[in-house]
């Protein structure tokens, strides 16, 4: 798979076979993964496809938002918003794997517009490099914007909608939304 | 949000694998909803792919959710399938349609005697009930009562098979599950005459 999410290594399998005398290794409670992937998991599956656009990438994130969200709870302890943490998770790995994708088919254009130029062409870019340069620039919000932000145009998620997923207020929610969409704005987007 | 089927059908595969590689569970997926505040209380509602499998009262979503991961071995995932069924329950407790005919029930899983007992159960009208001997006998065992009781107090499928339609010879109510004030509440919503 392309990319380097970290779903594989840890199934429950690969845990209870560490082969690494000395390692300790990461103790995951399969019960409490299953109770956060059986509320949450379609929304957040759905979100994640939404952003990278492909089943398997949004599986792999997927699952290392919920491994990383588990470990996060479990230091939190009771009480924390749950939900919240997830979005915030998941957005933050589906931006990285996008900024990475982004960076990836810069230097494969790179490559490609050296060439043609030695061919006498010129390489064209297309849609999907606009998209990945404005997921970039979502990636630098503060991360409230970006989460909001991405439940917005990703997920076409109402402002209450949104309150509801990050714990917030409707009011924080647009304030959010409105703060980033300025911002990227700002940056000379249409 | 705007959605659509195929986009439904992904993002639930992609959650099933998800629940394979994490938890180890496999194969086909039990779904479930939440009712709150329902007049007799939350509500949790499961359906597997031949109907629905679970309606139970329950404290909570997490409560509900822990029940079923411990009642079934493959993933359980939270989902708008059972959409129709909710509905079916909103129109139920608004009092504009007491009956469930259009909601597929599973009871599968149940040994014989209880889903003989539960199928006879889900013919009783609302408005109507019958008593624990009568339901045994309908359900083959006119001496069986007291295993139809047991059958009746383990419904998996509270309200839609309405085994609160269900009481003593003498009319009175008997126990259930959810509480004999819910018990009571239901049949007088449905109109029931209680002795």
């Amino acid at each position: 798979m392309a990319t380097k999410g970290y779903g594989a290594q840890f199934t429950r399998d690969a845990i209870s076979r560490t082969p690494f005398p000395g390692v300790i290794p990461i103790v995951t409670n399969t019960n409490r993964v299953a109770e956060l992937l059986g509320a949450h998991g379609i929304e957040l599956a759905r979100h994640l496809r939404r952003m990278v656009r492909d089943d398997d990438v949004a599986q792999d994130l997927l699952q290392d938002t919920l491994l990383r969200a588990h470990r996060a709870l479990t230091r939190l302890g009771p009480g924390a918003n749950e939900r919240a943490w997830l979005y915030r998770i998941a957005t933050n790995a589906a931006l990285n794997y996008l900024r990475d994708k982004a960076r990836e088919r810069r230097a494969m254009e790179l490559h490609a517009r050296e060439r043609d130029a030695d061919e006498g062409g010129h390489a064209n870019t297309d849609g999907a490099e606009s998209r990945l340069a404005l997921w970039q620039r979502v990636a630098d919000l503060p991360e409230r914007q970006r989460v909001a932000l991405t439940l917005r145009i990703a997920d076409e998620l109402e402002y209450d909608e949104i309150a509801e997923r990050m714990g917030c207020t409707e009011a924080a929610a647009r304030a959010n939304v409105y703060q980033a969409t300025k911002k990227l704005r700002l940056g000379g987007l249409p | 949000m705007k959605k659509n089927a195929v986009e439904d059908q992904a993002v639930e595969r992609i959650v099933v694998q998800a629940f394979g590689e994490l938890t180890g569970r496999k194969g086909k997926p039990v779904r479930y909803a939440m009712m709150a505040d329902t007049p007799v209380g939350t509500l949790g509602l499961a359906a597997g792919e031949a109907g629905l499998c679970r309606l139970e009262y329950t404290k909570d979503e997490d409560r509900f959710l822990e029940r079923l991961l411990g009642a079934f071995s493959g993933p359980v995932l939270r989902s708008d399938a059972l959409d129709p069924a909710l509905r079916a329950l909103e129109r139920y407790f608004e009092g504009k349609h007491l009956s469930f005919d259009d909601v597929r029930v599973d009871l599968s899983s149940l040994p014989e005697f209880a889903r003989k007992v539960l199928r006879e159960t889900a013919r009783i009208p609302a408005g109507r009930w019958l008593s624990y001997s009568q339901v045994a006998a309908k359900a083959g065992n006119a001496r069986a009562s007291r295993a139809a009781g047991n059958a009746l107090h383990h419904n998996p499928v509270a309200i839609i098979v309405p085994c609160h339609r269900v009481l003593r010879s003498d009319g009175s109510l008997g126990g259930y599950g959810g509480g004999t004030s819910n018990k009571e509440w239901l049949l007088q919503h449905e109109g029931a005459t209680l002795l």
